[in-house]
């Protein structure tokens, strides 16, 4: 008996796991999913023929085409806050350099196709800045301790094979990166206002060359100097003084500064020098490109740039001429990449890359349509007489057929409008750069961009995106906040827009102070609009905007607020005089917080309780201010303890804590409904696991009217259950639906790239006491999650360095949008439930209108028929 | 209302009965209560009690309260009656020497309702150091709004629940081994028998048989009436 029933549970969990994921047909690729790739702020370009090299701050080494902004090949090396790009060498295959300051990758490319050619290491035990040179097959690594010496080796680039190993030059005149640059085949440094040269290739070298650069320059007190590399014909350096520049060219003798000054960004491209000024002349092409003789400095063309008004400054990374064409590469401020050609001056492409690094994601409705609008404009307007009522009606019905009559013109000029199941949405997305951008769900395309200078991120690297009003509320537009932090003073900065349109009113707003907390408020004022509190770091409230002050004086009394200041969370509440007065305070100890999370603001409970195989009501523990942290303690038994807490927001009442010990970050944390689920690494059985833990209040429900924090009339009860992860989560989210009917999905986003869906039912912790089987709907518990290739909702599109994954309901109940960034951009919507409130793409509408006129038409000719029989049988 | 209580307060003992066995060093606290009954922007906290914690492992408390005046009850009955804050201020003295300061509350209308009869929760993390005091009342609802005589506001009767955390679940590898175990040998066996009915195990059979005759016995009607017929 038992063996069968567990042949049949074993049936059923397959069948179950296979029904559960949506996988997705080969003809649905790409149908309602995008991938955007991004390669980062570029730090090295070289261009090669037809295409671009380029290596770049997130430590990635792509193909840039140079007809196009595609990406022809990327590959993404190890963590970017750990290792750079040091060196891009790019002849007949590329070779890079990467690491940090005591280990470098050398790694050769192929040229077209970006696969790997070549790998070796340098492991140096002494940290110092590199300088890199590649002559012919030989990569000599030039490494100066400053005021001593420096250390010069050669090596076989391809194999690695030391060819000349280290020889230790005595030279006190080395400087570090500002002050040394490589002009091949010469390491060039400035010192005590001198300029040292030494051939670092050739062996017969063995003693520097100097020469003061007040005979270079001619100027009699060298000021603040520093060097910058110059590829020219001859090997030279761009010696920089009070952002002035000046070439300087070396041989074995003596040095030579050519007679005319640059901008410290200037480049060389077949005999000239390229470099960009600003043109004062012409508002609508605000940067000029001037072309110097390189012998000469005298001028040749000047070119006014085509180039795009929202970008920032931007400067020249790399350039090329090719039969009197020439490409320009310019990367600006906001890490936006642009090829400019000349000598028309035309910008070929321009790639946002400030979007490989979102800090916050927002999904927004669309306003509904004229036609609609018009409709909800005849209710807008309270009753009046009757003969204004019936003007009324007639004008918005002409206009409504007027409409109609014309509605594919009307439609088609703003295509941004409310579609019937609200897949159409707009994403809007703060980067660390602080620009803003609005994004079409539909086909992944940039609607708009507003750049914010000298903003950047709060200090755990997240903006605040807040919605004050959706385009719900027809004739008045949407409205959303961003708080971030001035990136000089550290001082908040608000910035109001129309997430529709990207359109600021008020602009740019620089708060006098700093930002400790910031919230939504739930409640709206006349205008829809829920006013923002923000606290600043002296306990003041704020209010924006200020008619929103009446407001969160109506609702002081429910207002409550928390803090964390390292491991110490203090509870507040706001006073009807907007003064903050301290309520509770929980101080986890000496630990690091590793991770926070509250319940989405617009999620919704539908089910209040889960019934039991004996037809009673076990109900949720839903309490909307819970609160679940993280901490990871150094213990000198257990290595590191994570300790999970769920906090309520009002009481500061520990409702749960667990602890596991020889635990390991990354901690994954996410709370939602009842439950709280989140991922670690076990340091003991080396593996990740996931701890689900539920939360319910028994069979009787303490108040199913209204919430109180205080009103605690019993703790609840917590299930708990763990499992093995044979992945390595990096990020994780729970699928959000318009009413919460929908099963949910958990998101993770694993490190291979691949973001997998997990539904809840396989984590939901079962009753130790209650049998589990396909009658209860209830999976029979597996120690391991299974991660079939089916739930993998990328499919085969490999994501890179997942940081987050956002999630919106959609209109559709069934269906929730997604978007997973990091160094890509990957969008699409996923229905856990399956869409069992949509017909299929396949449903044929033709044949059950065929079907039902036919079984119409049908009975009607049988009735005839039938009254005909009827007549003639009586006549018999 | 009392049977919800005593059953709230058997959960909370239940619970501590758990829970009470996975501190790795047991210690004392001793905790002094101070409340605030005059509230104001700067809080005036006057002594309300001790508490002291022989053992946190055991979690048995020995509370020591003062009664309120006639005066302090007049002033938690006027902040009942204006719907304030009630705040306590708690200080911790551990058995290392360290001293931890917490606040929590509560609203006071509840605890005149509940006629003084509060509930202390206090939080230990795995190491037994206290993180969190926090003062509850079992209640359902947040105010009913019930006249309580000044009589029954004079002594506190606290009960202090000492909560642990609790030890992180583990994957249940073995038994689930166990069970595959247990399965493969079954079937090595041979011993999965077909307990079902005769119908559910054979109906693929037995309906295709059903259908067939029905629609033979359809098909002809005729015929078996004249077949009746003959055999007359």
């Amino acid at each position: 008996m038992a063996n069968f029933r567990s042949i049949i549970a074993t049936i059923s969990i397959t069948i179950i796991s296979i029904s559960l994921s949506n996988a997705l047909y080969e003809d649905q690729v790409g149908k309602f999913d995008w991938k955007r790739s991004f390669i980062g702020k570029v730090k090295h370009a070289r261009f090669d023929n037809k295409r671009l090299i380029v290596t770049s701050h997130e430590n990635v080494v792509a193909s840039l085409s140079l007809k196009n902004d595609q990406i022809l090949w990327r590959q993404v090396m190890e963590n970017p806050q750990e290792q750079q790009p040091l060196h891009l060498h790019v002849d007949k295959d590329v070779i890079t350099v990467s690491g940090n300051r005591n280990n470098h990758y050398v790694r050769g490319w192929d040229s077209p196709t970006g696969s790997l050619l070549w790998e070796w290491v340098i492991a140096t035990e002494k940290s110092a800045d590199s300088f890199w040179l590649v002559k012919d097959d030989t990569l000599v690594h030039i490494a100066p301790f400053p005021g001593s010496h420096m250390e010069v080796t050669h090596y076989n680039a391809k194999t690695g094979e030391v060819r000349w190993k280290t020889r230790k030059i005595p030279e006190t005149w080395v400087g570090g990166t500002n002050k040394c640059a490589i002009a091949n085949p010469y390491f060039v440094c400035v010192s005590n206002g001198q300029l040292f040269w030494f051939n670092v290739v050739n062996s017969d070298a063995n003693t520097h060359r100097s020469q003061s650069v007040q005979t270079l320059i001619g100027e009699s007190d060298p000021g603040n100097l520093h060097l910058l590399e110059f590829e020219g014909p001859k090997p030279a350096v761009l010696l920089v003084r009070n952002n002035n520049a000046k070439v300087v060219e070396v041989d074995e003798e003596t040095a030579k500064a050519l007679p005319y000054s640059l901008i410290s960004n200037a480049i060389y491209v077949e005999n000239a020098i390229y470099q960009l000024e600003a043109n004062l002349e012409n508002p609508d092409k605000l940067i000029k490109v001037k072309s110097l003789n390189l012998l000469t400095g005298q001028e040749g063309l000047s070119v006014e740039v085509d180039y795009p008004l929202g970008l920032g400054g931007p400067y020249i990374v790399a350039g090329q001429c090719r039969g009197g064409v020439c490409d320009l590469l310019l990367s600006s401020t906001d890490n936006a990449l642009t090829l400019v050609r000349l000598p028309e001056g035309k910008v070929i492409w321009t790639r946002e890359e400030a979007l490989s690094n979102i800090v916050s994601v927002e999904f927004f409705e669309l306003p509904v349509s004229e036609l609609d609008a018009s409709i909800e404009k005849e209710f807008a307007i309270a009753s009046n007489d009757v003969v204004s009522m019936f003007s009324h009606r007639i004008s918005t019905q002409t206009r409504q057929l007027y409409n109609l009559v014309l509605s594919g013109q009307l439609l088609g000029n703003s295509g941004l409008v409310r579609d019937e199941f609200g897949l159409h949405r707009i994403i809007v997305v703060a980067t660390n750069v602080g620009k803003l951008f609005g994004i079409d769900t539909l086909t992944g395309s940039i609607v708009w961009t507003y750049r914010l200078p000298n903003v950047k991120p709060f200090k755990d690297s997240a903006m605040m995106l807040l919605v004050q009003r959706t385009a719900r509320y027809a004739p008045l537009p949407a409205q959303c906040v961003l708080l971030a932090e001035d990136a000089n003073t550290g001082a908040g900065v608000s910035f109001t827009f129309d997430p529709i349109s990207g359109m600021s009113q008020r602009g740019i707003e620089r708060l006098g102070y700093k930002i400790k907390q910031a919230f939504l408020l739930p409640h709206e004022d006349d205008d829809h609009v829920k006013p923002i509190v923000v606290v600043a770091s002296d306990n003041a409230v704020h209010v924006y905007p200020d008619e929103g002050r009446s407001v969160v004086q109506k609702h002081s009394d429910t207002t409550f607020l928390y803090m964390l200041d390292g491991t110490i969370m203090r509870g507040y509440k706001i006073k009807a005089n907007f003064a903050l007065t301290q309520v509770w305070e929980v101080n986890l100890g000496p630990s690091e917080l590793v991770a926070v999370s509250t319940r989405p603001i617009n999620e919704r409970v539908h089910s209040q309780g889960r019934v039991l195989p004996d037809r009673s009501v076990y109900y949720k523990y839903v309490n909307p201010n819970l609160v679940a942290l993280a901490t990871l303690h150094d213990d000198p038994i257990h290595k590191h303890v994570l300790s999970v807490y769920l906090i309520d927001g009002v009481t500061g009442l520990v409702l749960y804590s667990a602890s596991h010990k020889k635990a390991k970050g990354p901690v994954h944390l996410v709370h939602s409904e009842n439950w709280l689920v989140y991922s670690f690494f076990n340091e003991r059985f080396r593996r990740n696991e996931i701890v689900a833990a539920e939360l319910y209040e028994g069979h009787i429900q303490s108040n199913s009217t209204a919430f109180s924090s205080f009103g605690v009339s019993q703790l609840p009860h917590i299930q708990t259950q763990s499992y093995i992860t044979p992945a390595n989560p990096v990020s994780m989210t729970v699928t959000l639906t318009e009413r919460g009917i929908t099963n949910k999905f958990l998101l993770v986003g694993m490190s291979s790239g691949s973001v997998v869906e997990i539904p809840w039912m396989l984590l939901q912790p079962r009753f130790a006491d209650i049998a589990c089987g396909p009658e209860e709907s209830c999976i029979p518990y597996m120690p391991e999650i299974p991660l079939p290739a089916e739930a993998i909702i990328n499919y085969n599109q490999t994501l890179s360095r997942i940081r987050r994954i956002e999630v919106a309901p959609a209109k559709l109940e069934s269906t929730s949008h997604v978007l997973v960034h990091g160094l890509d951009l990957f969008y699409t919507r996923v229905a856990p439930s399956k869409t069992f409130d949509l017909l299929k793409e396949d449903f044929d509408h033709k044949l059950i209108v065929l079907v039902l006129s036919g079984l119409i038409i049908a009975s009607y000719v049988t009735k005839y028929l039938a009254s005909k029989k009827t007549l003639r049988q009586a006549w018999k | 209302m009392i049977h919800m209580l005593t059953w709230f307060s058997t959960t909370f003992i239940l619970i501590n009965f758990c829970r009470g066995s996975n501190l790795e060093h047991d210690g004392w606290v001793n905790i002094k209560l101070e409340h605030c009954l005059l509230p104001s922007d700067s809080p005036i906290f006057t002594d309300r009690g001790n508490i002291t914690i022989q053992s946190l492992r055991l979690g048995q408390a020995i509370v020591n309260q003062n009664s309120l005046t006639q005066e302090e009850r007049v002033q938690l009955k006027e902040m009942a009656a204006t719907n304030q804050f009630y705040q306590i201020r708690s200080t911790v003295v551990s058995n290392d020497g360290t001293e931890n300061v917490f606040l929590s509350t509560i609203k006071a209308c509840m605890l005149a309702e509940a006629q003084l009869d509060d509930r202390l929760s206090v939080s230990l993390d795995y190491t037994g150091r206290v993180i969190g005091i926090t003062l509850l009342i079992a209640s359902k609802s947040t105010c009913e709004g019930a006249v309580v005589p000044l009589s029954k506001l004079k002594e506190f009767t606290t009960s202090v629940y000492v909560r642990h955390p609790e030890v992180g679940p583990v994957p249940d590898t073995a038994s689930y081994i166990q069970k595959m175990e247990r399965e493969r040998e079954a079937k090595e066996r041979g011993e999965v028998k077909d307990n079902r009915s005769i119908l559910a195990k054979y109906w693929m059979y037995i309906v295709p048989v059903v259908i067939l005759l029905m629609v033979s016995s359809m098909a002809n009607p005729e015929a078996a009436a004249n077949g009746g017929g003959a055999s007359r």
